[in-house]
C-alpha cells in the first residue's frame, strides 16, 4: 500500500501556548484512522492543519509525497457543526464543493444526487436545512465532503452533537459508506468506543503540550456491526485507551472547572 | 380558511371599526366643530373630492417622486458604503464617526437649509430623504456583512474558495436579511422626511396639502393628506414584508 499522508515533526504554537509538539504519523492509502484524547490535546488543531485551515508552526505534511499548502479539493472536511447554508436546499448545499471548483455539470449533479442517496437522503434533495433533523443535517455534511471526490476525508467530531442512538446509527452508516469507496479517513472524536469501532488505527493524544502518546492498531474483523461493541476484545481495547488518557482527562476536566 | 381569517383578524377589525365609530360620534356630537376635528365620513368625502379634481393625484405624485428618487439614491449609496466599511477596516474607521453622528442627529431640522440651497422644488426634499434613509441602510448592510458566520466562511474555505467566492456565496446572502431590514426602516423615515420637508416649503406634495389645509382650517382635507400618507406607509411596509418572504425565506419559519 502507498503512503497517503506523511506527517513529520508537526508542531503548533498559539502565541505562548504550545498546542502540538512533534507529531509523526504515516497514513496508508485507504486507512481509517481516529484521533482521540482529552479536550485541549490539539486533536482538532491537528486535523485543521491537515485540512490546510490552520498553518503549522513547524514540521511538514506530505500528501502523495507532495507538501500541502492551504485547503484543496483533494481533502474533504466534515465539520462538527454541520455548517450548512440555510438559504440553499440539500442538493445545492451538497454541490457547494464542485461549485467552488467551477465544475457543476450534469455529471457532478448526478454524482451528488447518488451520494445523497448513499447517505440516506434520497427524496430530500429540495428540502432546506431547517426542515431536517440533526442526524440528517450531518448526512448532508458528509455528502458535501464526498461530493468533491476527495482522496482523504477529514472528520471533526461529526457526531458529537447527536443523541446516543442517532450517533450509533450514523457510525454504522459511515462504515457502510466507507466500505464502498475505502477512502483514507482521519476521524477526530472524544468518544473512545466510537474511535475503536470505526478505525484501523487509533491515535491517542495527550495534552500539555498536545502530542501523540500511542498508536493503537485495531484488528477487529470487518465489516463490523454494532454487536462488536460488546465483544471482550473490543472492551479490552477501549479499556486500554481509557486507562492511558484517564489522568489527562481528569486534569482537563478540573482545568475547565477551575 | 374563513375560520382562520376570523381568528387572526377579527379582533383587529373590531377594534378599528369601533375606533372609527367612536371618532365619528365624538366629532359629530361632542366636538361638533369642523374647525377642530373632522369625522371619518368627512375625510372620506374629502379624499373623494380631492381625487376627482385631480388635486390628490398631483400632490401624491410629487411626494412619490421625491420619495422614490431619494430612496433609490440612498439605498444605492448606503449599500455601497456598507460594503466598503465591511471590507476595509480603514474605511470603516474613517466613516464610523460620520455615520454615528449623522444617524443620531435629527437631520430633518436641516430641511430649511436644504430648501435655501436647492430651492423650493423637489430636490431639497430628495436630499432630506437621502439623509434619513442613508444611515439605517448603511449601518445594517455593514452589520449584516460583519456578522456573517465564521463557521460558514471556514466551510467554504475548506473547499479552497477564493475571497470573491466567499463573498458571493456566503457573506452576501447572509447579509441580505439585514440589508432588507435596513431598507424597511428607511421607508418610514423617508416618508417622514418628504412630508416634513414639504411642510417647510414647497409648491406641491402631501406635506403641502396638509399645511395649506391647516392654514385654511380645512380639517377634512388635512386629515385626507395624513390618511393617504399612512396608507402609503402601510402598503409599502407590507409590500416589503412580502418581498422579504420571497427573498429570504430561511429567516422565518
Amino acid at each position: 500500500m502507498a503512503r497517503k499522508l506523511e506527517i513529520s515533526g508537526l508542531g503548533k504554537w498559539f502565541g505562548e501556548l504550545e498546542a502540538l509538539r512533534a507529531i509523526d504519523v504515516a497514513v496508508e492509502q485507504g486507512e481509517f484512522i481516529s484521533v482521540v484524547g482529552p479536550s485541549g490535546c490539539g486533536k482538532t488543531t491537528f486535523l485543521r492543519m491537515v485540512a490546510g485551515l490552520e498553518p503549522s508552526t513547524s514540521g511538514t505534511i506530505l500528501m502523495d509525497g507532495q507538501p500541502l499548502a492551504g485547503p484543496g479539493g483533494n481533502r474533504g472536511f466534515v465539520f462538527q457543526n454541520d455548517s450548512l447554508l440555510p438559504w440553499r436546499t440539500v442538493l445545492s448545499n451538497a454541490l457547494i464543493g464542485p461549485e467552488v471548483a467551477g465544475q457543476v455539470a450534469a455529471k457532478e449533479r448526478q454524482r451528488t444526487h447518488d451520494l445523497l442517496q448513499l447517505v440516506g437522503l434520497g427524496g430530500f434533495e429540495s428540502y432546506y436545512p431547517r426542515q431536517l433533523s440533526g442526524g440528517m443535517r450531518q448526512r448532508v455534511n458528509l455528502a458535501r465532503a464526498l461530493a468533491i471526490d476527495p482522496d482523504v476525508l477529514l472528520m471533526d467530531e461529526p457526531f458529537a452533537s447527536l443523541d446516543a442512538q442517532t450517533r450509533e446509527i450514523m457510525q454504522t452508516e459511515l462504515l457502510r459508506i466507507w466500505e464502498q469507496g475505502r477512502k483514507t479517513v482521519l476521524f477526530v472524536t472524544h468518544q473512545i468506543d466510537e474511535a475503536v469501532f470505526l478505525s484501523d488505527r487509533v491515535l491517542v493524544f495527550a495534552r500539555r503540550p498536545g502530542r501523540l502518546q500511542e498508536s493503537v492498531e485495531i484488528t477487529l474483523p470487518r465489516p463490523r456491526s454494532l454487536t462488536v461493541k460488546r465483544a471482550p476484545e473490543f472492551v479490552a481495547i477501549v479499556d486500554h485507551i481509557w486507562k492511558m488518557i484517564e489522568d489527562d482527562v481528569r486534569s482537563a476536566v478540573l482545568d475547565e472547572h477551575a | 380558511m374563513l375560520e382562520r381569517l376570523r381568528q387572526n383578524y377579527l379582533a383587529g377589525f373590531l377594534s378599528v371599526t369601533g375606533g372609527l365609530l367612536f371618532w365619528e360620534l365624538v366629532s359629530r356630537l361632542l366636538v361638533a366643530n369642523p374647525l377642530f376635528l373632522a369625522a371619518p365620513s368627512q375625510i372620506v368625502q374629502a379624499i373623494y373630492a380631492l381625487t376627482l379634481t385631480g388635486e390628490m393625484g398631483r400632490h401624491l405624485s410629487i411626494s412619490a417622486i421625491e420619495f422614490a428618487i431619494g430612496y433609490v439614491i440612498a439605498s444605492v449609496i448606503g449599500i455601497g458604503v456598507g460594503f466598503g466599511m465591511a471590507s476595509s477596516v480603514r474605511f470603516k474607521q474613517a466613516m464610523q464617526p460620520w455615520i454615528s453622528g449623522l444617524y443620531a442627529t435629527p437631520t430633518i431640522a436641516l430641511a430649511p437649509l436644504f430648501i435655501l440651497w436647492l430651492g423650493i422644488g423637489i430636490w431639497s426634499k430628495v436630499l432630506v430623504v437621502i439623509f434619513l434613509v442613508l444611515f439605517p441602510v448603511t449601518i445594517n448592510t455593514e452589520a449584516g456583512l460583519r456578522t456573517t458566520s465564521e463557521r460558514l466562511i471556514e466551510m467554504l474555505r475548506s473547499f479552497g474558495a477564493s475571497r470573491s467566492q466567499i463573498f458571493f456565496k456566503v457573506s452576501l446572502p447572509s447579509a441580505l436579511p439585514f440589508i432588507l431590514a435596513g431598507l424597511k426602516l428607511g421607508i418610514g423615515r423617508g416618508l417622514i422626511g418628504v412630508v416634513v420637508a414639504e411642510l417647510f416649503g414647497s409648491r406641491a406634495g402631501l406635506g403641502r396639502l396638509i399645511s395649506q389645509s391647516a392654514d385654511a382650517f380645512n380639517m377634512p382635507e388635512l386629515f385626507a393628506g395624513v390618511i393617504v400618507l399612512a396608507v402609503a406607509g402601510i402598503a409599502m411596509t407590507a409590500g416589503f414584508g412580502w418581498l422579504e418572504k420571497r427573498l429570504v425565506p430561511w429567516t422565518k419559519d
